[in-house]
């Protein structure tokens, strides 16, 4: 019996490792082939289509080549699937500049935006959830239910317009727009703020609600009734012994709010002018400059996979059960 | 009769907390405005008055004007039939197509199930702002792409909920009676599965219309979605937000409506489920 | 004779549920004697494993009522407040629970476990010499390799194994009082008898008291030195085990040993009285085996019978227990 055990749970890894690797794939792929649809089924003529009034002649030559429209279909799909691989992500069509090249130029904005956000809405957030769990139908707890939901359902680029127009605008505590352009890291922290701030709100709620369900699922659990059986300071059995555990299905529902936060980043950025991929898509499309567009899409849905792969991993890190599977072996006793 | 009992005594127990109440009384006030806009409205909404560019709430325009003079309340109140239009048919359209795959996805064989799955994971999970980007880009703006897009994101949400309520429901007692008399599948399906799994979808798409209204209104506010002149609150906030120098009320006003809405849909949908899952009610 | 180490008296506990208030303890009153291994015998429902938590007063959250007094060592446990309460947990008191695949903390290592349960019990020790006396203590309940095994987690350890760390922390701790709640219940046959083997070894090196819960009278006769028979919620005979089963005073529990007698099967469970236990809803203003009784006359089904003395050492609940004594069984 205990022999079977590990070799099933070994089994069910693979799978699970498998459908992961699969789905990831496949979201690359899939956004891949949409992006070149959406190429390749544009109504009329593509080139006067993606580029519109701006389409001049030459201009409208360059695009043709750039895009392979003079190309039949499979040549066009192989060609860009080749690219890609290369780490050719086109050219940008007004400018001329490779698009690779203005991605990497304002990544940086994006990713630490997103993840300072994250991770101020884990700091907020989980002591939040817990003290909630642990003080149920309190008065914070209450407030916490009300405003958490608050938070989640308010559109997060809505906080950032009001932010903006509290704290930059009417009480001019903070430096208004943008990046900072000397690169100062101070001033950059500064601009940092409101946006973080905006982009973090509904991750507090959200990940408040899921840390005091998960808490409050774990601390009927009969492990925890050992620890308090034992005694065991309230603090150590709540922070040590239940967290952990409750970590496992919070960070699960987190991976798959990544999706949003991307997007909200994106109407974020814009809201604060500040530069990143939100933005660069955005002035792509009102240039009609779709291989910046095609480029970026790329790239935040890959940043999208990146991030779910480490929450994936993360889940190893915590669960020794699934960690130790490789080397798993059953005694009798 | 039963059913309209049934929904009589939801709609109590609705009302029975806090947050059931005021997200019904919100939902209603979105629901009236959107339906009756012309008769809510006091003005046209789409009616210049350059002279009175950024005029101050009055009697005549009770939020004031907006940068052409148009009256801001009835611009509002028209804002929320158009979110109401978009979310509710976007909705109806991932409700059905995401219930007729999760029923399809539960009858057929393991490896079409696995495929629809895997194809439901890749949409679920995507960032679905930046998916309307790419299809903008290439489409162009209009608010039949606000409802596409958002059907197609919705779908799996749906398909997923489906496919597991007809799952438990397969081995039921009475589904295997029927199946033995001889029940045709669409019969069974019609008369007996359907009717069976329909309630908690409601529910989801009930809880889906806040992030429908706010992904229109992140579209237009970015002015990808709805086209102005329409009056969306997302393009009644992109308006306010270019001109935020002349005046702050029609970007706080409008920002309000949405954040209003969205919220008020919100605490209703988690009412609804909490009053019809006894399990998740004791949660909270 | 020295006092007990434990004296419980008029013990109730109610909790609310559903369906309405439910009569988990109807007025218990036991001793555990110094050094004695006491058995609780009972069906499923029957309060014995709420008598265990009401020790530790580690109860559900529904509890609405907690009275009686428990008397532990001189200290009325149930007067206490929480943190003096949890004064006792861990220190003098210590417990085995029923089910070892799920009362250990999937993500901690067993030797996290022991040290924190450990280092509780002796704030001074370090770090290390903690590990060392909890490599001891694995040695002690016959873990090979325990230095292994403190690395490991949970799920990397058998049933039984797991049982036998549960037994370890608690004699880490050196309890005064140590609760056995089903602790081989969940277990299979052989390792059930691993288990019970372990404990029987122990006993000569461990002088504190044993309260050992188990629905299995095979194991209580082998391992206790007395004897407490619970039914619903109530104490229906208590007095040295070998007396008490030589010759059951209560009608419940003469079926309960001829089931046990009857049952060929494996571990012997308890299932084959005819009747159910009674709704632990019911108002309780008579005999609570009467309906189940062969032997129930009016009186037994109109007033609660006494537990009273039925010779040296033991008490029964039943009126008619010396009529009863000349009849067959």
């Amino acid at each position: 019996m205990m022999t079977a055990a590990p070799a099933a749970r070994a089994d069910e890894l693979m799978r699970y490792v498998g459908s992961r690797l699969l789905t990831t794939v496949l979201i690359v792929v899939g956004a891949m082939l949409l992006l070149f649809t959406l190429s390749a089924v544009v109504p009329g003529d593509p080139a006067t289509t993606l580029l519109g009034p701006q389409a001049t002649p030459e201009l409208s030559q360059r695009f043709i080549a750039e895009m392979g429209l003079d190309q039949p279909l499979p040549t066009r799909l192989w060609r860009f699937f080749s690219n890609v691989a290369r780490g050719n992500l086109g050219t940008d069509v007004i400018s001329g500049r490779p698009v690779a090249g203005l991605i990497r130029e304002v990544i940086p904005y994006t990713l630490i935006l997103t993840f300072s956000a994250i991770g101020l809405a884990v700091v907020i957030g989980v002591p939040l959830g817990v003290y909630a769990a642990t003080h149920r139908s309190s008065a914070l707890d209450n407030i916490l239910a009300f405003v958490s939901v608050a938070f989640i359902a308010v559109p997060s680029f809505v906080i950032a317009i009001f932010l903006l127009l509290i704290f930059a605008i009417w009480l001019d505590w903070l430096p208004v727009l943008g990046a900072s352009r000397t690169g100062a890291l101070g001033d950059e922290f500064k601009r940092m703020i409101l946006p973080t701030v905006a982009l973090a709100l509904g991750w507090i709620g959200f990940i408040a609600r899921l840390v005091r369900a998960s808490m409050l699922e774990v601390m009927g659990e009969p492990y925890i009734r050992t620890s308090r059986a034992y005694g065991l300071p309230e603090r150590l059995v709540t922070y040590k012994y239940a967290l952990k555990n409750a970590c496992i299905p919070t960070i699960t529902i987190l991976g798959l709010g990544i999706g949003r936060l991307l997007s909200n980043a994106v109407l974020v950025e814009i809201v604060f002018a500040r530069p990143g991929l939100g933005r660069l898509i955005y002035q792509a499309i009102s240039e009609r400059n779709y291989p910046v567009v095609q480029g970026a899409v790329l790239v935040v849905v890959v940043l999208f996979v990146g991030v779910n792969l480490l929450v994936d991993l993360s889940y190893s890190a915590i669960d020794p059960r699934i960690r130790h599977t490789t080397s798993d072996h059953g005694v009798a006793g | 009769m039963s059913a309209l009992a049934g929904a009589g005594n939801l709609l109590r127990r609705v009302c029975g907390t806090f947050i059931g109440t005021t997200g019904l009384v919100i939902v209603a006030v979105v629901l009236v405005a959107a339906i009756f806009a012309p008769w809510v409205a006091t003005a046209d909404p789409d009616r210049l008055d350059v002279m009175n560019r950024f005029a101050a709430p009055s009697l005549l325009h009770w939020l004031g004007t907006d940068h052409l003079g148009r009256d801001l309340y009835s611009r509002l109140v028209h804002g929320a039939t158009v979110a109401m239009s978009v979310a509710l048919s976007a909705i109806a359209i991932a409700l059905s197509l995401g219930t007729l795959l999760g029923i399809l996805a539960a009858y057929l064989p393991t490896r079409l199930e696995r495929f629809i799955l895997i194809v439901f994971d890749v949409i679920y999970s995507f960032p679905s702002l930046v998916l309307a980007l790419a299809i903008v880009a290439v489409f162009g703006p209009s608010t039949l792409m606000v409802v596409i897009v958002v059907a197609i994101t919705l779908t799996p949400h749906f398909g997923r909920v489906a496919r597991a309520q007809v799952l438990t429901l397969k081995s039921a007692p009475f589904l295997e009676a029927e199946r033995i008399l001889g029940a045709s599948f669409p019969r069974m399906v019609l008369h007996h599965v359907l009717p069976n799994i329909l309630g908690p979808l409601v529910i989801l798409a009930s809880m889906d219309i806040p992030v429908v209204i706010t992904i229109e209104a992140g579209l237009s506010f970015l002015g990808l979605g709805v086209r102005p002149p329409l009056a969306s609150w997302g393009t009644l906030i992109q308006d306010g937000y270019q001109f935020l120098s002349d005046s702050w009320v029609p970007v706080v006003v409008a920002s309000l409506a949405l954040a209003f809405a969205t919220l008020g849909f919100t605490l209703f949908g988690e009412a609804l489920r909490d009053a019809v899952d006894p399990r998740i009610r004791g949660e909270r | 004779m020295p006092p007990p180490l434990v004296s419980i008296r008029n013990l109730v506990l109610e909790a609310s549920t559903t369906r309405g208030t439910a009569h988990i303890l109807r007025g218990i009153d036991l001793e555990v004697g110094r050094g004695r291994i006491l058995g609780v015998v009972g069906e499923s429902g029957s309060g014995k494993s709420s008598l265990a938590a009401c020790l530790l007063r580690l109860l559900p959250s529904n509890l609405t009522r907690l009275g009686g007094e428990i008397v532990f060592d001189g200290v009325d446990l149930i007067a206490l407040d929480e943190a003096a309460m949890n004064a006792y947990r861990g220190r003098r008191i210590a417990m085995i629970f029923q089910d070892p695949m799920t009362a250990l903390n999937p993500l901690f290592t067993i030797g996290t476990h022991l040290v924190d349960v450990l280092r509780r019990r002796h704030p001074g020790v370090s770090r290390e010499d903690a590990m060392a006396r909890a490599s001891l203590a694995l040695q002690s309940v016959g873990i090979a390799d325990a230095p292994l095994r403190l690395r490991s987690y949970p799920h990397q350890l058998s049933g039984g194994m797991r049982q036998r760390v549960m037994i370890a922390m608690a004699l880490l701790v050196e309890p005064d009082l140590l609760l056995a709640d089903e602790c081989t219940t969940a277990l299979d046959a052989t390792v059930e008898a691993q288990i019970v083997a372990l404990l029987e070894g122990l006993r000569r090196g461990f002088d504190g008291s044993i309260v050992f819960i188990s629905h299995h009278l095979g194991l209580v006769a082998q391992l206790c030195d007395d004897l407490c028979v619970m039914y619903a919620g109530t104490i229906v005979e208590t007095g040295p085990v070998a007396d008490v089963l030589a010759q059951p005073r209560h009608p419940y529990t003469r079926a309960l040993l001829a089931c046990e007698l009857d049952d060929h099967a494996r571990g012997g469970r308890l299932v084959s009285i005819p009747g159910e236990i009674p709704d632990p809803a019911a108002a309780h203003v008579a005999c609570v085996f009467a309906p189940r009784c062969a032997h129930a006359l009016d009186v037994c089904r109109e007033s609660i019978p006494l537990l009273r003395h039925a010779g040296p050492g033991r008490r029964a609940a039943c009126v008619r227990f010396e009529e009863l004594a000349e009849a067959p069984a």
